[in-house]
């Protein structure tokens, strides 16, 4: 029988089964927004998030049999900064569609529901009973944060479901008493956490979490883990640094060293709590009284260095995103601890005890009022949206209760997670038609453009940044190009390109037209006249 | 639950062989007074290293600044919580 409906209290018992129920319907519901989202992204056919175009280019290079870590200083001045997992992941698909952001955005999709899957397992498998499994993995979809994220053709969210996997896998391994199914636990937990680290570098967290787990339970399985990863993952290090001419090293380690804004941190990690306090602050409390009073579980270490990680948000260039993982183990000790919870009370009989149950269901329907994202002009939630007077505050009528009611948020955080409309697609084939339009190569700041007009794609712009930051990147023979005007159009966003750049383009290229798609605005430039300098 | 596995110290005169007791050590649980006693010990390099970063980077002026005080913070925290553990002695961490 489940817990929840244990008890000497039935009143009680069924009250807190339907505010259960409450509270599984509010999620269920940001999993339909989610839905909705990611249903209408993958029909976007052009760049959302800055750097998706990139991470296509990343699939199409392995497609093609060619490394995407490249030398910067020579035609088409263009390299990726991470790691390759995700890329080759959507490399069949590559093949059979050609470039398209489809089947990433599906990848990151299923990457999402999958590591919401394993949080309801691991509740599960811990004696989560009845409603609190599932809820604990919709909580990890109904994060602002999640859901915006989810469904783009960026590699963190399976990342995080690598992360997720590897630490429900290894959650148990000491208890496990048959040694061969021990040994393939590890091993399965070994290559979750190598692929993690090899989808993107900040699953260093994870493996550091697992390692230091490992070895507080058995000191001689955290040496062994620590071993295996170091061994796995410094081979395949070492692999891709020969094999690129040290490309790789340069331009995703020694490219990633940016500048660090502590306001920037506190701002997302202000945020951060103020959203998911009502998960953090019961997980915080469990982590304690594992801490002090029982055995530290791998999911309190987890969140403990997912919580040092965020802090990395403060780095230029990172954001929201890298609070995800501290999202997701908030969310599976707050369902382990919620479990503990209601087992321990559950066999008493004081009305105190009981209606301190009332409290868990309580926390979910406080935590799904403090994430409230909403699309208000499209149906069929525009009708809800109204009839609980929620306003836009975000582009096309989204409302994201992450910002203020002006739509402000800090540094960092993704200004995304609105619908893309009729006017967005008619914007990026406008673009798409002056592309195609110019003669000569393309400087855009989006990749989608060039590769849907068949045209190169010229320059990662952020990684000229991170490089020319790091004092690892001249330019000069793209400043070159510029001032030969070899260019036939420029499309700028936000202008991540290095100064040096901005500059070359600022004095041979004039700006035209600006279109404005997804609420950005894309700023086109022409070279100016010959005589004009 | 808390299991409670017996993590006290083994008596010398019990082992016959350096080997038999680095296996011990390895198989068994930490106790929480060894994790509070590793964690004082990281937290404390880790806040000499944050330090030290002014000692050898000659070049740099301005003394402690925020990313620095926020790095110093977080290894202090890491300190108080493993001298917190000490007193909690041989129970498993």
């Amino acid at each position: 029988m489940p817990a929840e409906t244990r008890g000497p209290y039935p009143l009680v018992s069924r009250l807190q089964k339907a505010l259960l129920w409450a509270a599984l319907l509010l999620l269920f519901g940001y999993l339909l927004v989610f839905l909705t989202y990611a249903a209408n992204l993958i029909q976007f056919p052009f760049d959302y998030d800055q750097g998706e175009g990139f991470e296509l280019v990343d699939t199409l290079l392995f497609s093609q049999g060619r490394w995407p870590w490249q030398d910067v200083e020579t035609y088409p001045f263009y390299s990726s900064n991470y790691p390759p997992l995700f890329h080759l992941l959507a490399v069949p698909f590559a093949w059979l569609f050609g470039p398209s952001y489809a089947y990433g955005r599906i990848l990151g999709t299923l990457a999402t529901l999958i590591a919401a899957g394993a949080i309801a397992c691991a509740v599960r498998r811990d004696g989560g009973p009845g409603l609190l499994a599932p809820l604990s993995g919709l909580a990890f979809i109904a994060s602002n944060t999640i859901y915006h994220i989810g469904p783009l053709n960026r590699q963190h969210m399976s990342m995080v479901m690598f992360e997720t996997l590897a630490v429900v896998v290894l959650a148990n391994l000491e208890s496990i008493a048959d040694s061969r199914k021990r040994r393939r636990t590890f091993w399965a937990g070994l290559l979750l956490i190598l692929a993690a680290g090899y989808t993107k570098q900040l699953a260093l967290a994870t493996a550091l979490a697992a390692i230091a787990f490992l070895f507080i339970r058995r000191p001689r399985s955290g040496l062994q883990l620590a071993t295996g990863l170091a061994l796995s993952g410094g081979g395949i290090f070492l692999l891709l640094t020969l094999a690129t001419d040290g490309q790789w090293w340069l331009q995703t380690i020694s490219a990633n060293v940016n500048r660090y804004d502590p306001h920037q941190a506190l701002g997302l990690f202000q945020q951060w709590f103020g959203l998911h306090g009502f998960l953090v602050v019961p997980a915080l409390l469990f982590l304690l009284y594992e801490l002090y009073v029982e055995r530290l579980s791998i999911y309190s270490v987890w969140l403990a260095a997912a919580l040092a990680f965020g802090l990395l948000s403060g780095k230029w260039g990172a954001g929201d995103s890298y609070f995800s993982t501290a999202i997701a183990a908030s969310c599976v000790l707050t369902g382990v601890g919620c479990t503990r919870l209601l087992a321990n009370q559950s066999a008493r009989r004081a009305l105190r005890p009981a209606l301190a149950m009332l409290f868990i269901p309580l926390l979910y329907l406080g935590y799904g009022r403090a994430v409230l994202h909403i699309p208000t002009h499209s149906p069929p939630f525009d009708s809800i949206a109204a009839w609980l007077d929620i306003t836009p505050n975000a582009h096309n009528g989204f409302h994201d209760s992450a910002r203020g009611p002006e739509g402000d948020f800090p540094p960092g955080y993704a200004d995304i997670g609105h619908l893309t409309t009729g006017e967005d697609l008619r914007a990026g084939e406008e673009l798409v038609a002056m592309v195609r339009a110019a003669e000569g190569p393309v400087l855009s700041e989006d990749a989608s453009f060039a590769l849907l007009a068949g045209k190169d794609v010229v320059s990662n712009p952020t990684q000229l940044l991170n490089l020319a930051n790091n004092g690892l990147y001249s330019g000069d023979a793209l400043v070159k190009m510029l001032q030969e005007r070899v260019f036939g159009l420029i499309i700028l966003r936000a202008g991540f390109f290095p100064g040096a750049i901005l500059q070359a383009i600022g004095e041979n290229y004039e700006p035209g037209q600006v279109i404005s798609m997804n609420g950005f605005d894309y700023r086109v430039y022409r070279p100016r006249p010959a005589q004009e300098s | 639950m808390a299991t409670r596995e017996n993590t006290r110290r083994i008596p010398l005169q019990n082992r016959d062989s350096l080997r038999a007791i680095l296996r011990l050590m390895w198989e068994r649980p930490l106790s929480k007074r060894r994790l509070g006693l590793l964690l004082v010990l990281a937290g404390g390099a880790g806040f000499v290293g944050v330090l030290a970063v002014d000692l050898l980077d000659a070049g740099r002026v301005g003394g402690v600044g925020p990313t620095q005080s926020l790095a110093l913070g977080v290894m202090s925290l890491i300190v108080l919580v493993g001298l917190s553990l000490l007193p909690l002695g041989d129970r498993p961490a």
